[in-house]
């Protein structure tokens, strides 16, 4: 195999060895902040909300509880930079990456065509 | 040293532009990234997270296709077309191709000729259009990149506004990637006209991109 294959070959698994890390932690974080606003566990939900998410509800730990977010399994997992988008069953969510990792930007999601999504909670 | 510096200053001049002007541009854009990321609600990012992002890379090559596409234009149409008056432009009667002879190629090679330009078939066709397929291919290259980078980037702001990202078909048929790529071709093909006609009626005395300053308007293809 010569230099350049090689170099090709290491930069995908690179590549793909970045997304696969991304995906994990997007995941795990959305399965906390979930399994946290569903079991009544605000406060683990609030602290995985970005800040400005957390700042648009008034009570956070209370209204996480109420807001009616489903609990499911994830089923698809889209990062573009340090954005993402992660379908689980019944909702989606939007993430952003901060210096200290995935917070979830908006949860209890609804498409709208052609405009953005309709969420329950949002920055 | 010196020599090399001196024959090779007009290179050297544009290459250390280019390096100035990118590495301004990295650090403006990276400061301006970070003020819409935390007017937004995110958080600002680095000069390093900056310039190895999508949004740097689109930026930087939706100029460079641009102005390869300039050059690959401007070297295959001048083939073809001239303008009465310019010094950018054969004459009148020049058009096309030209002879063997006219262009010193095959049996017409002088001894420092360069040995493809010699050689019979495949290798003196490519070499007799190896400075249009170069910009050519450097101008689809970038446009590519353009429109790969442009994907990235346009998906991350999809996503920031809680819309839904596309693919790379729904991208190169958008707005966003034909607003970015229209924007750059209208400023080159502008300004390649401005400088066919204003070489014209206007002279810069020791330039060879001008014609002579006592050369009539009329003259056509005169470097001075």
């Amino acid at each position: 195999m010569g230099i350049r294959a090689t170099a090709v070959v290491c930069l995908t698994l690179v590549a793909a060895g970045c997304a696969s890390a991304d995906d994990a932690s997007i995941t795990a974080t959305t399965e906390r902040f979930l399994s946290g606003a569903g079991q009544g566990r605000g406060g683990q939900a609030c602290l995985l909300l970005a800040p400005e998410a957390a700042r648009s509800l008034d009570e956070c730990e209370r209204q996480i509880v109420s807001a009616g977010l489903r609990t499911g399994a994830v089923r698809g997992v889209d990062v573009w930079g340090d954005e993402a988008r992660v379908r689980v069953d019944g909702d989606t969510l939007f993430l952003h990456r901060f210096p200290e990792g995935w917070r979830v930007r908006a949860a209890g999601c609804e498409p709208r065509p052609g405009q953005p999504y309709e969420c329950e909670v949002e920055a | 040293m010196k020599r090399l510096i001196r024959d090779n200053a007009l290179a050297l001049c544009f290459l250390l532009l280019f390096l100035l002007s990118l590495a301004g541009q990295s650090a403006a854009g990276a400061a301006a990234f970070s003020e819409e990321r935390v007017a937004g609600g995110g958080s600002p990012v680095t000069w390093a997270d900056y310039v190895t992002s999508s949004a740097f890379a689109v930026d930087v090559a939706e100029n460079w296709q641009s102005e390869y596409l300039q050059f690959f234009l401007y070297i295959l149409i001048t083939v073809w077309l001239v303008q009465r008056g310019s010094p950018e432009s054969k004459k009148r009667g020049e058009e096309g191709l030209e002879t063997d002879a006219e262009q010193k190629a095959g049996r017409h090679a002088e001894p420092g000729s360069p040995a493809w330009a010699a050689a019979d078939g495949w290798r003196r066709t490519v070499f007799s259009h190896s400075l249009g397929i170069a910009m050519g291919l450097l101008f689809l290259l970038s446009w590519l990149a353009q429109s790969v980078a442009g994907l990235a980037a346009y998906n991350n702001e999809q996503l920031a506004r809680l819309e839904d990202p596309v693919g790379w078909g729904g991208y190169v048929t958008s707005a966003d990637f034909w607003n970015r790529t229209l924007q750059n071709w209208q400023s080159e093909f502008l300004a390649v006209a401005s400088m066919v006609l204003l070489a014209i009626f206007l002279r810069e005395r020791g330039s060879p991109q001008s014609k002579r300053v006592g050369d009539p308007h009329s003259r056509t293809s005169s470097a001075g």
